[in-house]
Parts: C-alpha cells; structure tokens; sequence
C-alpha cells in the first residue's frame, strides 16, 4: 500500500535529506543559505547569529549555559534541526566532550550578507522595454486563478475550465496519494487528498513542489538545481520582469510548469520574453516559517450549523462540498449545512474498499483540519470574533468524528490449543517481549498477538517443539 | 486605551524600533568612533531583516534638540542596488542620517544664540514617544501585525530636565506591553534606561567592550520575544530608582512629595506648582530625616 502522508512545511526535510555533498553545495549560494536561515525555528536562527563571527568550536555545555530551564527541549530541537541541515558539524573529542562549530560555507555567505546586503542573481528588466506590465492586483488574480484552476484540474480533470500545459504524466504524479481510481470508476478523492484541500494555499502550493521535484530525476534534472533555483525565484521582487536569457535551458523548462501553477507569468515581448513572479513566488520562502494565510476570509458559520461562504470560485464550492450539504448556489453566495451524514460522507471519502479491508483508521487530524479550515477562511466580520466558528459546532463535529472511532482494528493472529502451560505462559512472555500481546486467556489458553510479530512467535514455537 | 494585540504573526516576527543617540558632544568624546559605530549597527540591523522577511525595522534618530524617523524597512521599496556599491538600507539611512545631524546642528546654533547652551544630553524622551507613537499606529493598523520592541543604543547621560516625559513614556509603553531594550555605551549607567527596562520587562545591558558591540547586539538584543522565555539574558543587578525634582530639575535622593498629585520638589514650596496644592509650613527647623518626606496640604 502507497503510503502517502501530508505533512505542511516539510520542504525542509527534503533539502536535509540530500546527500551531505549536495547540501554543502547548496551553501555556496547566499539565497539558499538566507531561505534555511529563515525557515529554521526561531531559537536556532538566534544560535546562527550568535556565532556567526565566532571561529572556533563552541562546546555543548557552554550551549546549554545560554537556555533557562523550561527551554531545553527547545533548545535540543534547534540543535538538531541545526545538524540535520548541516550548518552546524558536531564533533566529539577523546574527553567525550561535544562540540559544535559552524558550516564555513554557510558562515561566509551570511556575513557577505550582513555586511554587502542582498545581490540579485538578475537585474529587473527597464520598464521601456517591458511596456505593458501587469499592476499587483492584475498578477494577484492571475496567480490566484492559475492556481484555482490547477487545483480543479487535479482533483476533477472534467471540471476545469481550460487545460493547462502540464502534461497529463506529470499530473499523475501529483494526483498520486491523492486521488485513488479503481477500474472504470471515476476517480475519488483519498483522505490524503481530502485533507490537502482543506490546507492552506501555501501548504497544498509546498506539497506540490515537493512531489514535483521529487520526481524531477525521472526527468533527468537534479533536485539540488531545482531547489536552488526554487529558493533563488523566491527572493525576486514580485511584480518586476526579469530577462528570459538569463535563465539555463532547465530552469527554463521549469518555469514553463512554475508558470501553470500561477507562480510566475510569461509575457513576449517584440524582440525578448521576460518572466513576472508573482505573490506565489515570492511567498514561498515566507511560507517555511508562517503557515499563517494572510488572504481574505469568506465563510460565515452559524450555531445552527448553517454555513455561508461568500465566494464566486467553483474551487471553493467544491471544498465545502466534501463535508457540508450545499442547499443554493448563488452567482457570490454557498449557502450549505453541516450535517451529521455529511460530515460521515467526509470521514469516510477517503477510504477504498481494500484499504478498509486491512485497517480501518480514520486520520485523527481530519476533524481539526475541517475546523482549521473553517477558521482560517473566516468571512472578516467574524475572525474578530473568538470563538470563530461557534463552539457547539466544534464540539458536534468533533462527537460525530469520535462515534465513528469507537472500533479499532488491528491485524492479528490467534493461537490456542497450547500442549501444555509452560508453553502457553512462555508464548506468552515472548508476545510480551515485542510489544504485541493484545489478548490472553490463560484458562483456555488462547491468545491473540499483532499480526506483525507473528514472524517471531512461529520461530518461537518452532524452536519450543524441539 | 487600545486593546492588547489579539492576533499575530508567528512567534518571531518582531517590528523593532531603534534609538541611535547622535549627540555630537557624546560621540567628540566617546572612546568608539561614529563610524565604527554605525558600521556594528548597520550590520545589526541587516541581521534583524534577514532572520525573517517580514521582520520590520524603524531606526529614529535622537539628536541633542530634535529627533527623527531616520529609516522604516516598510517603506523602502527597492532591496537592490542602488548607487554601485551599498545597498538600501546603508545608502538610504546614511542619507538621512546626514541630513539629520545638519539640521539637529542648526537648531543648536539658534539656540545658543538666544541662550546659553543649557545642556549636553540627548533628546531620549522626544524619540521614545515618537518610538510609541509609531507603535501606536502599527497595533491600530488590523489585527495582524509584528511584536513591537523598542531598542535605545544611548551614549550621552541623562538629562534629568527630561524626567517627567521620559516617565510618562515609560509607562504607556508598560501599559502597551512594548518592551524597552537598553544598549548603553556611554561612561556611567544611565538612571533613566535602567528603569525604563526595568518597568517594561526589557534588558538592560553596558557592553563592556565597544569593539565587539556588535557581537553584544546580536546575542543579547537580537532576541526576538518569544525566545526569550527560554534564553537567559542579561539581568540588572542594580537599579538607580532616584527621580529628579520638578521645580530645579536635579537628581535628588531625598524631597518633598505633593499629597494630591505626587510632584515631587527638592524644597518646600507653598503651593504646589502642578496641581495647585496650597501646603502647610514646614516643619525644616526641627527636620529630621522622616519629616522632611511628610507633607501636608490644606485646601
């Protein structure tokens, strides 16, 4: 079974997963080194800064000086988030002493940075070239709608307006853990997939880079490139045009796709093209550390479970659609109901038939990320208010989600007609030993242990019979 | 009064407001150059923007009679290059800042020429209220915004003539719940900063070595205020609580306080110069040191 797990921000486990070489290589670009700088959690940028001009190795101990009590557990996840990504090398000497110092290369480029200011890998183009450039409202609804409708293409190919230019192959590959076809049915949404569409935009707009440059050398293009240019785009100004030339012929394949998924926008001019990044873009490294959306709110929900959302996207209908009962649709209005069974409908959307033949496991996070959803698109006039969305809403969603939790199953074997005691209580000791012992009874000897240690209690019953 | 911020953005995002002490009588007689000086500031202040991109900046120039916003990091458009060499944030805060200590100049000279030159120290309470002004309008701005700090990198003494303003100031910033940081470079600790730290739970530090001011920055005031609570940060040992008096402006250890409004005066007077208090004779004859602080209105 593919497993396919949707977790927000971890663009930056990805870039610590490349081989150690790649990412020291990484390092040798200044913006790469600012975009990890930022992403970092926020007690680790201070230790980055602290000993930015310090030379010499810092010991462990002399760290832990620097953090109150209540903040170790902070402080170990920023050392190690710090080692993961290798701006700092840890080092243990004979005295058993830990020490650690920082990536040279990392260290140089950032006090360039402090001391220079940020350089630009391209100038923005002279506007009497660039004649007719879109104003920021322009590009934003560009952005916005090239990314609605990316997103309707993926998850209902009917449903889009106008085909972009991804090919369907690589639209596979997005659609893969998120869409789930069995043969000659239309496809359904996974509850992997359900829950990317309650994400935020910079989150669903992060998992999809991710999927896009894991799958990049397939294509025959480096991921370390990728990232590096991704990071790089991420720093031009929205809004300004930048010369097509200055790009190498993989980076400018990738804006073609980038270009669909509304990051960046082409224009053609007389004689040269230019590319304009748009908010999308230029969000991408803001994005790592604030999952905050900043964006206009547009549903209203009531304590009589009533849900409003006053929007003109057919993006939207469908969201509220996978767990509400949309009752009209006006030209600007959703007006739906929270239902017990369609909030079931929700619960179960994502599970086929064979999964639910191996485990029936409901995603725990599924009831907060409808919650999460409905708050974070608060219509303006009720995000003042706390709670957001109605209490006894929250509360109902989260009893309903629970009734259908009652059950867990388990894959399991069963054992019983044990020759005697002794191998009866040892069988059972040995389940124990693995953490797998889910039931005993030890009158009729009987037991059931998880079905992933059975491996181990045939070998030691085996080894009891001789 | 406006309400406490309800929503914000991620833990570390700060909007920081610097005071830069530009006093010339301070920096003709600092051991550190203004130059150098800048050089560590500069640097700090590029360290701050790149931690996170939507860290803001305001620096405010505190000169001998006047004071000025000098930069707003919201403001500047353009990240690139400007003039070949250096970027933004220097070329455009050393402009002004040149344009700034001219002007702060030429008030100084219309100054003197209607009355002595009364005194060397900065204009801190102008630029502290400037500081919480902006502040102020940030935290009305919607319900999104930065943590707001303030951080005073002061040389010159304190100016006790400033008493009462710089108190007021003190404590709206305490009711807004804007820390104030104080980096003091100059030769003795400052009254006035200890306790504005002090009040508004910021840190107050005395870098011990100018040349690595810079290193003192970055460590103890680049910390952003949702770390603090795990980091340990410099303490005050001590705190100089000494108020100046109303009526001559001097430091005072000891004085008369009004009943009714809580002036407080080095001498006993008849009638209370803010509230308009008539008090009783005094009792200085006999005056021991419990008397001195009693005093008692009649109206």
């Amino acid at each position: 079974m593919p497993e396919v797990k949707i977790i927000a921000k971890n663009f930056m486990d990805m870039v610590a997963s490349l081989p150690a070489m790649k990412l020291d290589k990484l390092y040798d670009n200044a913006f790469i080194c600012e975009a990890i700088l930022r992403s970092l959690p926020p007690l680790a940028k201070k230790y980055v800064l602290q000993m930015l001009y310090i030379d010499s190795p810092i010991t462990a101990k002399s760290m832990e000086v620097w953090v109150l009590p209540d903040g170790s557990s902070k402080h170990r996840v920023a050392i190690d988030r710090l080692i993961q990504l290798r701006v700092f090398t840890e080092t243990v000497d004979r005295r058993k002493e830990t020490t650690y110092k920082i990536n040279p290369t990392f260290q140089t480029n950032l006090q360039k940075l402090l001391t220079h200011g940020e350089v630009l890998p391209r100038e923005p183009m002279p506007s009497n070239i660039t004649v007719r450039l879109p104003s920021v409202e322009e590009l934003d609804v560009y952005a916005i709608g090239q990314w609605e409708c990316f997103l309707l293409q993926l998850i209902s190919s009917a449903q889009a307006e106008r085909p972009s230019n991804i090919s369907s192959s690589m639209m596979k590959v997005f659609q893969r853990g998120l869409l789930s076809q069995r043969d000659k049915e239309a496809p359904r949404l996974t509850d992997s997939g359900f829950q990317f569409l309650l994400m935020d935009t910079n989150a669903q707009l992060w998992y999809i880079i991710r999927e896009y440059i894991s799958n990049s050398e397939e294509r025959g293009v480096d991921p370390a490139d990728l990232i590096s240019f991704l990071l790089e785009l991420s720093f031009h100004v929205t809004g300004e045009a930048y010369n097509s030339n200055t790009l190498t012929e993989v980076q400018r394949n990738t804006v073609k796709d980038l270009t669909d998924l509304g990051l960046v926008k082409l224009q053609q001019g007389r004689k040269e093209s230019w590319f304009i990044p748009t908010k999308l873009a230029t969000n991408l490294s803001v994005s790592l550390t604030d999952s905050s959306s900043r964006k206009q709110g547009f549903v209203v929900v009531e304590t009589n479970f009533r849900l409003y959302a006053y929007s003109t996207s057919k993006l939207h209908c469908e969201i509220l659609r996978l767990f509400s009962r949309v009752e009209y649709q006006l030209p600007n209005l959703i007006v739906g109901a929270i239902t017990k069974e369609s909030l079931y409908n929700a619960f179960e959307n994502g599970i086929t038939a064979d999964q639910a033949n191996i485990l029936l496991q409901l995603t725990p996070e599924l009831y907060s990320q409808i919650i999460s959803f409905l708050q974070q698109n608060a219509h303006p006039r009720v995000a003042e208010r706390i709670p957001t969305v109605p209490e006894n809403v929250t509360d109902q969603i989260r009893l309903w989600e629970s009734d259908l939790n009652r059950v867990e199953m388990n894959p399991a074997h069963y054992y019983d007609e044990f020759p005697s005691r002794e191998i009866f209580e040892a069988a059972c000791d040995h389940a124990r030993e693995w953490n797998g012992l889910l039931w005993e009874d030890s009158k009729r000897m009987r037991l059931v242990v998880k079905a992933e240690i059975h491996i181990h209690m045939r070998d030691h019953l085996r080894g009891q019979k001789q | 009064m406006p309400s406490a911020p309800t929503k914000l953005y991620a833990d570390d995002v700060s909007l920081l407001v610097v005071l830069l002490d530009t006093n010339p009588f301070f920096w003709s007689t600092s051991s550190l150059p203004f130059s150098k000086f800048l050089s560590h500031v500069l640097s700090f202040l590029n360290s701050i923007l790149l931690l996170n991109q939507i860290n803001q900046i305001v620096v405010i120039a505190t000169g001998c009679n006047s004071c000025d916003y000098i930069y707003d990091s919201s403001l500047s458009t353009n990240p690139g290059i400007e003039n070949g060499k250096l970027p933004a944030l220097c070329s455009e805060l050393l402009k002004k800042l040149e344009d700034f200590v001219t002007r702060d100049e030429q008030l100084n000279k219309q100054q003197s020429q209607s009355l002595p030159p009364t005194t060397t120290s900065s204009l801190l309470s102008g630029s502290l209220s400037m500081a919480l002004c902006y502040i102020q309008r940030v935290f009305r701005s919607g319900p999104l915004h930065p943590h707001p700090r303030i951080l005073c990198v002061q040389g010159s003494s304190d100016g006790p003539e400033q008493y009462v303003a710089i108190m007021n100031s003190i404590f709206s910033a305490q009711r807004s719940m804007v820390p104030i940081d104080s980096c003091y470079i100059g030769s003795n600790n400052s009254a006035f900063l200890q306790q504005a730290s002090y009040i508004t739970g910021g840190v107050y530090q005395k870098p011990q070595q100018l040349d690595g001011l810079f290193q003192y920055l970055s460590t103890v005031f680049a910390t952003d205020l949702h770390s603090r609570t795990f980091l340990q940060l410099p303490k005050s040992v001590g705190v100089d609580f000494r108020a100046s008096c109303f009526c001559h402006k001097k430091t005072i250890d000891m004085g008369y306080i009004c009943s009714v409004c809580l002036s407080i005066f080095c001498k006993h007077h008849k009638k209370c110069s803010t509230c308009g208090s008539v008090f009783g004779q005094a009792q200085t004859d006999v005056a021991s040191a419990s008397n001195l602080k009693r005093k008692t209105p009649e109206s």
